[in-house]
């Protein structure tokens, strides 16, 4: 049909601020010579501005014409007084052209219409993130659900994608991605889980025996403020955007906030500093947002904070040199973990406490967490070793994720499989 | 070394910072004295390829660089999606060996550096052979995390060593103010290791 050509046309003149506002398309059979005869007789009024669609070509054939608002009401009459029936094909041209314009839009920027068409080998904005969201619960709403666990300085939603077959309160794993807003490829990794979460449920494998006792809980954007930055101040933003009095500079290290050593060597008291720790524990609402639904929940078993760079998987402490009572089942679940990981792409991991493998940091999340009696409280620090740094082309964001998913299973299913 | 300082000994692998390729191994030794004051490093290293071939692909690259016709100016290498456009490449590759001058000058037996990204780069168009480049660089520091910026000019003929003078200001968050170098951080944090925990 003419009609799709015609629109796009129109959708052309339109972007050059042509407006079609009020116009309709009327149709017109002309079952005699007649009112065939006085449809022509329109055509030569070329002050009507009338643009046919489908010219008058015979008996019983339509003729469709776009009529400007101005022109309206005289055509009309025109034909109603000849009796000459019409049918309204189109109420308003403007209205179908919006539409039109909002599709095409659309589909060059290739704003995805399902969980299926989006793009897991780019990344992403924080709208067309929270958008993934919004169209994974809709697809699946027996399994996912988005809860809002707090609002980011910035008073952005912080949201928290919950997987669970049903239960009350089951026994729950955490997963976050993020909360360093310039490590992308976590946040780009988190969306990949999320969507393998879905698919491994769907096919009745993977994961999928985990979400018959189990919970899990992943936050994508744990640090959203950061997250927007990155994208159109400063691509190499760490820190939460908080401003805290007495000082000019912006941001506290989410991942030196928590209350585990607060304040103690292995973070920063200067505002200025990527490790500022903050004013006091929990200053930030990213931070509290999370301690809040850790205690909430009260059921959480295992607790993954997700990192980038430097190909590591890293548990408590972070704090102080004193080993955790679990440090070795813990050392054992790290070497499970990375050999799954590594079986994929040969991807060379190496695994510890974070204070002997990095360095001293305190005020960190799985100190926190692990404090809390959540056991299985890992970090993991994703590709790479610094070639590309925080700039991880995105080509590689799927090969990241796949393998750091072996290495998440591992952990799920241990401690599915040590439930305490 | 009680009364002296720190003693390291390290072995490691070398790998083409391009293609990934091992190019080599080392054996070093390094020593922090107890006052601060540069350290003493002893270092041999065994290589993979012969002078012919590196003179080769040195030769390579200037070409590369020399057949431009207009002076190279680039900005955001890589950019933030991870992507360097192939005509920066070589730049790029210069960038990297003039910044690990820097990296060697500033590190620390607690401080070590990536480079993060070449923000911006322009070509300086000269009489002679020599090719040069006045480059910004951004470092990432471990373990304080901070995002150092430097300014970095670099001369260089294939079959010269690269000469580079720099200077670095650090790049505080508020954009203003000097940063702290009162992290905190402990001792023994390991100069290999990059973490961004």
């Amino acid at each position: 049909m003419k009609l799709p050509v015609l629109l796009a046309a129109l959708v052309a003149v339109a972007t050059c601020f042509e407006t079609f506002v009020g116009h309709q398309v009327l149709r017109v059979i002309p079952k005699s010579d007649e009112e065939l005869q006085k449809v022509q007789e329109l055509q030569d009024l070329e002050h009507l501005q009338l643009d046919f669609w489908l010219a008058p070509r015979g008996l019983g054939l339509p003729i469709d014409i776009r009529v400007p608002f101005a022109s309206l009401m005289l055509v009309k009459t025109h034909l109603e007084a000849s009796g000459v029936s019409y049918s309204v094909m189109i109420e308003d041209v403007q209205a179908l052209v919006d539409e039109e314009q909002t599709e095409m839009l659309r589909s060059s920027r290739q704003l995805p219409l399902n969980t299926n068409t989006f793009n897991y080998e780019a990344y992403h904005t924080l709208d067309e993130i929270y958008n993934f969201m919004d169209m994974l619960v809709a697809e699946n709403p027996n399994l996912v659900s988005k809860l809002e666990i707090g609002r980011s300085t910035e008073d952005r939603p912080l949201y928290v994608l919950k997987f669970s077959t049903g239960g009350t309160n089951r026994p729950a794993i955490w997963i976050d991605t993020g909360i360093h807003s310039r490590e992308w490829v976590t946040q780009a990794s988190g969306v990949w889980f999320a969507k393998k979460i879905v698919q491994d449920h769907t096919n009745n494998e993977g994961v999928a025996s985990i979400l018959e006792t189990m919970d899990i809980f992943l936050e994508i954007v744990t640090n959203p403020d950061g997250f927007a930055f990155t994208q159109t101040k400063n691509r190499m933003w760490r820190k939460t955007r908080s401003k805290h009095s007495g000082s000019i500079c912006v941001g506290v290290d989410p991942n030196r906030n928590w209350d585990a050593g607060f304040g103690e060597a292995g973070a920063s008291s200067n505002p200025c500093t990527e490790t500022y720790h903050g004013p006091y524990a929990n200053s930030e609402p990213e931070v509290k947002s999370i301690v809040d639904f850790v205690k909430s929940h009260g059921n959480i078993k295992a607790f993954i904070s997700i990192h980038s760079y430097s190909q590591l998987l890293l548990y408590p402490y972070g704090y102080t040199e004193t080993p955790v009572p679990d440090q070795q089942e813990l050392h054992e679940v790290s070497a499970k973990a990375v050999a799954a990981l590594s079986s994929l792409y040969g991807t060379k991991y190496k695994y510890g406490s974070i204070i002997t493998t990095i360095y001293r940091a305190s005020g960190g999340t799985i100190d926190w967490t692990y404090n809390q009696g959540i056991k299985y409280s890992f970090t993991f620090e994703l590709r790479d070793t610094g070639r590309y740094g925080f700039l991880l082309p995105a080509k590689q964001i799927i090969p990241t994720a796949e393998e750091t998913w072996l290495a998440l299973k591992v952990i799920m299913e241990h401690a599915r499989d040590n439930m305490y | 070394i009680p009364e002296s300082g720190h003693k390291y000994y390290l072995q490691f692998s070398t790998e083409d910072y391009r293609t990934g390729e091992d190019a080599g191994s080392c054996l070093a030794t390094v020593l922090y004295p107890k006052k601060k004051s540069p350290p003493v490093v002893s270092i041999k290293c065994s290589r993979t390829k012969d002078k012919k071939e590196i003179q080769e692909e040195d030769n390579r690259l200037y070409q590369r660089i020399r057949h431009q016709t207009k002076p190279i100016t680039g900005n955001d290498i890589p950019d933030s999606y991870g992507n360097i456009e192939p005509a920066l490449e070589p730049v790029w590759a210069l960038a990297v060996a003039g910044s690990s001058s820097i990296m060697w000058e500033k590190s620390t037996e607690t401080l070590g550096y990536f480079l993060a990204q070449v923000k911006a780069v322009k070509q300086w168009m000269r009489k002679d052979d020599f090719i040069e480049f006045d480059y910004t660089v951004l470092l990432h520091e471990i373990p304080t995390q901070e995002i150092i910026s430097c300014h970095m000019r670099l001369t260089w003929l294939p079959g010269h060593p690269l000469k580079v003078k720099h200077f670095c200001a650090s790049e505080s968050p508020g954009m203003d103010g000097g940063s702290g170098a009162e992290s905190g951080s402990a001792a023994g944090a390991s100069a290999e290791k990059g973490a961004n925990f």
